[in-house]
């Protein structure tokens, strides 16, 4: 076995607070602005966009952060979309004690796989856990009296109190909360003692041991941190949609997400959040073209891979950077 | 301008603001022209399903519109690539209504899919006809705004299979392969109350339809003793199913459900001639892929599409699928008249009964009706030729509410 | 079930699961001779499969080309598109960042591209048979019954997997491929080149990858997607141990067989579900595999 990691995150590069500012302060104008301006579809994709957001904060998490090559992600996912959609059919409570729930089931599995994953490392760990993401799928196409199997689940509307949530636009601003709360977490984790021993671990376990940190507590609570954020992601697809499929729930999902991860930016939450929004973009754009989407998709890959594996963000940089002083 | 012009110009301008209004509160709709929503898998392992689908509805559509369109107005389409999938099936659906503001969809050959649109369809009441998915879940319980099963309703593709094998082969020992997906769910459950009534035990092994090695579930089958194998799988497990059962001296019937007849041509190349001694295929067209009766609708698309007629696979064998969901459409805003709107066009729907010339059984709608066609006829397919058998079959199977 | 019943199961499972696993086991020694010398697991491996399925399909289908031409053309053609892959494609990731994600993801860009332009000749939608060359006439081996066409399957791979066996252990190529593997730093002090060794590596693996293809078309009849096998590989090299030349042969017939088994003394559903359900019980309980030995950090 190789102790090579897996995979080394890119370096930390200090914001330039100006246009980052800017940057910032446009993004919140389009956020608010979105539902007004377009159209029910723009807001769907958004959306959409918004839960792969969190979705990446998740696989953050457990790979960006702590270094461990978690390829079940979309496995979480799933459990917290049913979790939460059978909890809300089952009980009159606000929604969001539904997406507790399916948050909460989700990361107890992921402590539980977090534990049997202990003794894994690098190519192990990630066939391992795809195993489990493979085997969660079947459990979702086969569990027949509690996911409807091969039929789908419809997922109730969302409520509120009073409020019942019927479209994209009336769902829109709770996604929106949702997601800035998840980076919110996220970017706390990342600055606490709990994000420090994160990194420690991926940089060297045995350092991280010298030093005093408790390195399977911190891998253990990782996975768990990182299931429950995407369990929370399935709840906030129930916001807005009104049908799960096993079909979406497999390793295409995970992959995904992945790509995303490290197209953005392996270990920055900006390159997390930034390639979601990109790929995310790109993958419903591709839709477009069927002749030739995956042709393209995989080229992307390869290409990014090739010249830009640091993520978009940092090859901007690169890039912005060369032309302001040169060579 | 003198009095008179301007009164009546303002008279013009009114009457034509009145009229309008009446047909501008639907979408999609102006005096000239009616918007269509298509979608179907157009891209992705499931393409077989629905490319060619696609381009018969159009083809169809360009037809109507040469001939002078509906009341006067042209049917203007607009198509969206669904994947086969959930996710992409929704956001095609939601493009369509949202963003280029259809007046109604046609669209779906993927029956799980169909079934997430469900919910979006029925709060924003836009009326939907699916091409060739069969959508059993999205028909039953009926809804206002959907339609569909203008393929087949696979809860008819499992009872008519048995009703077939009890009344031809006097079979009352089955077995019954199919998919462990949606289809398979559907299908097994229709085929019961049939079964029941003919008295007939069925053996089920429902497979992957991604498997590789069938000797398991065959073996399995084989031990069961059956005096018939109903395969109700898509066609390259069903090719792998019969080649295995050659292979092991198998010769009793071998019935292969609609949902497997990709192309018999080519399902004669994969297993050859030698397998298909004892073979049955059951068909819901009205004559077999290239036969006389559908020849007008394979002149259509070599004359719309002289480029694709001319790659190989295509057309691709369900392309005839697209006619009767289009027809049904259009039959549909005809009936609404001068002045369609979405009600109108629904009500229409609802008692819509037609022979579409394509399908062996009439499309039929009814009140509580949302399936169009539960018919199907038997193929005896040797390898070379293929006999229709006597006989429409349909199965027993009657909605539930649980 | 009744005993008779079951010894027929029981026999005919191990029987067509060695036909199978036979092929298993050959993609499966694709993968591990890729990863026991670079580290990097080929998530495209299924696609260089089904697409080699398919250059062979075009050729002597619809080309019309004699087989004793498609064969060997098959498989330079595999061998180059692997070996260019790597040259041009994962040695200028590997020198833009070493980290092994990279890579993967790479291959994963790879198998998208093989997948869309098999999709777009049009071959690949309706299942395609491969002619048999051997008949497919039955054979009776006590109670279980295979074909001509199975026992030449198993026949050529195991041959293939033992000529492999003898190019790795007793050539000089072999040697040099084993020293790549087990320390690059230092094989490349000695004079090995190392860019032309993994292009060597890379081609090979196409190339077995591609007589699997060749093997199993006429079998299990072709699609675009025909290259999912390739989990029932990785799980056959992981029950194996995944750094483990014979563990990865040995894995793919326990898989072929337990395939069987849980279909037949299971249940059919539950078939897919065995090669995953085998991944995790090994990786969890012995994670090095049946012939992984204890496990061991390498050095850089």
């Amino acid at each position: 076995m190789s102790s090579t990691p897996l995979a080394s995150p890119a370096p930390a590069r200090r914001a330039r607070s100006g246009p980052v500012l800017v940057g910032l302060v446009a993004a919140a104008i389009v956020a608010v602005a979105l539902p007004v301006l377009t159209s029910g579809y723009v807001v769907y994709i958004a959306n959409l966009l918004l839960v792969f957001v969190v979705l990446c904060l998740g696989l953050h998490i457990v790979i960006g952060e702590t270094g461990q090559f978690s390829m079940a992600h979309a496995a979480f996912y799933g459990i917290g979309i049913y979790a939460s959609a059978l909890a809300n059919r089952a009980v009159d409570l606000p929604y969001p004690v539904a997406m507790l729930f399916g948050a909460l089931v989700a990361g107890a599995v992921g402590l539980f796989i977090g534990a049997l994953a202990l003794r894994m490392r690098d190519i192990y760990l990630a066939l391992a856990t795809f195993a489990f993401g493979e085997a969660m799928q079947w459990v979702f196409a086969n569990w027949d009296s509690v996911t409807n199997g091969p039929n789908g689940l419809r997922i109730s509307p969302a409520r509120f109190g009073p409020i019942e949530i019927l479209s994209d636009k009336q769902a829109y601003p709770f996604v929106l909360f949702f997601c800035l709360l998840m980076i919110g977490l996220t970017v706390a984790i990342s600055r606490s003692r709990l994000g420090r021993s994160f990194r420690a671990v991926r940089e060297s376990e045995v350092a991280a041991m010298a030093m005093g940190i408790d390195v399977r507590r911190a891998r253990i609570i990782s996975f768990g941190l990182s299931a429950a954020v995407a369990g929370f992601a399935g709840g906030m697809f129930g916001l807005f949609q009104t049908f799960i499929h096993p079909d979406s729930l497999g390793f295409q999902t995970t992959i995904l997400v992945l790509t995303m991860v490290v197209v953005g930016g392996l270990g920055s939450i900006a390159g997390a959040i930034g390639g979601a929004i990109v790929f995310g973009l790109i993958s419903e754009m591709l839709r477009q073209a069927p002749q030739y989407q995956e042709i393209i998709y995989g080229a992307i890959l390869i290409l990014f891979m090739m010249y830009a594996p640091r993520g978009l963000f940092v090859f901007i940089g690169d890039r912005i950077r060369e032309a302001r002083h040169g060579r | 301008m003198s009095m008179n012009k301007t009164a009546a110009g303002v008279t013009l301008a009114a009457s034509l603001l009145i009229g309008a209004a009446a047909v501008a509160q639907e979408p999609g709709i102006t005096d000239k022209a009616i918007k269509i929503g298509i979608f179907g898998p157009l891209s992705g392992p499931n393409m077989a399903y629905g490319f060619d689908v696609v381009n018969a509805a159009k083809m169809y559509y360009d037809k109507i519109n040469k001939e002078g369109g509906i009341h006067g107005r042209k049917i203007e389409y607009v198509v969206e690539d669904d994947r086969c999938n959930a996710n992409d099936l929704v956001a095609a659906v939601k493009k369509l209504v949202e963003q280029e503001n259809v007046f109604m969809l046609n669209g779906g050959s993927c029956s799980a899919a169909v079934v997430a649109a469900k919910d979006y369809v029925v709060r924003n009441k836009v009326p939907y006809l699916m091409l060739n998915a069969s959508g059993d879940g999205a028909l039953f319980p009926p809804t206002d705004y959907i339609f569909g099963a203008y393929s087949i309703s696979q809860y008819a593709v499992g009872g008519a299979m048995v009703e077939f094998a009890a009344k031809q082969f006097g079979a009352k020992n089955v077995a019954y392969i199919n998919h462990d997906d949606a289809y398979g769910a559907w299908n097994l459950e229709g085929s019961k109350k049939d079964a029941e009534v003919n008295g007939v035990k069925l053996s089920v092994e429902s497979i992957n339809p991604g498997i590789n090695d069938v000797t398991a579930p065959f073996l399995k089958i084989r031990a069961a003793n059956p005096d018939a194998i109903l395969l109700v799988t898509y066609a390259r497990p069903a090719a792998l199913l019969i080649k295995k059962a050659a292979e092991m001296g198998f010769n009793k019937p071998i019935i292969l459900s609609v949902t497997g007849t990709a192309s018999l041509n080519q399902l004669a190349e994969n297993v050859g001639k030698d397998a298909l001694k004892n073979f049955y295929t059951q068909e819901v067209m009205v004559d077999s892929p290239g036969g006389a009766k559908l020849k007008p609708i394979y002149d259509m698309y070599k004359a719309a599409y002289p480029d694709l007629a001319a790659k190989p696979d295509h057309p691709q064998t369900y392309m005839p699928y697209g006619i009767p969901s289009a027809m049904s459409l259009v039959k549909a805003l005809q009936d609404a008249g001068p002045n369609p709107t979405r009600e109108k066009v629904l009500a229409a729907l609802k008692t819509q009964d037609f022979d579409s010339g394509v399908m062996a059984g009439r499309m039929q709608f009814g009140p509580e009706q949302r399936a169009a066609n539960r018919s199907t006829i038997f193929i005896k397919y040797d390898g070379t030729t293929m006999s229709p058998l006597p006989g429409v079959f349909t199965s027993r199977w009657t909605y539930q509410a649980k | 079930m009744d005993l008779q019943v079951a010894l027929i199961f029981l026999q005919q499972g191990i029987a067509s699961g060695l036909v199978s696993g036979s092929v298993y086991a050959l993609l499966a020694l694709a993968i591990v001779v890729i990863f026991k010398t670079s580290d990097v697991p080929n998530f495209a491996q299924g696609e260089v499969f089904m697409a080699a399925g398919y250059v062979a399909l075009y050729l002597f289908v619809f080309q019309k080309m004699p087989i004793w031409v498609v064969l060997p053309a098959t498989l330079v053609v595999a061998f180059l598109a692997m070996a260019l892959f790597r040259r041009f494609v994962l040695d200028q990731v590997a020198k833009s960042a070493k980290d092994l994600v990279y890579l993967v993801i790479a291959t994963l860009g790879l198998s998208y591209v093989l997948k869309g332009l098999v999709r777009r000749t049009g071959f690949g939608d309706t299942p395609r048979s491969f002619p048999a060359l051997v008949s497919t006439e039955s054979v009776m081996i006590g109670q279980a019954s295979v074909t001509m066409l199975d026992l030449t399957i198993f026949g050529t791979a195991v041959t293939v997997m033992a000529a492999f066996f003898w190019m790795f252990n007793y050539t000089k190529t072999g040697r040099v491929m084993r020293a790549v593997g087990m320390n690059p730093k230092a094989a490349q002090l000695v004079g090995v080149d190392l860019r032309r060794c993994h292009m060597l590596i890379w081609g090979l693996s196409g190339g077995i990858s591609a007589i699997a293809a060749l093997l199993i078309s006429p079998k299990i009849l072709m699609t675009a997607d025909m290259g999912s096998i390739v989990m029932l590989a990785f799980a056959a090299a992981i029950v194996g141990g995944f750094s483990s030349l014979p563990g990865a042969v040995v894995g793919g017939f326990v898989i072929g067989i337990v395939e069987n088994m849980v279909g037949l003394f299971i249940s059919s559903r539950a078939i897919v579900l065995a090669p995953f359900l085998a991944i995790l019980i090994v990786l969890v309980l012995r994670p090095q595999g049946l012939f992984g030995g204890k496990l061991t950090i390498k050095k850089v």
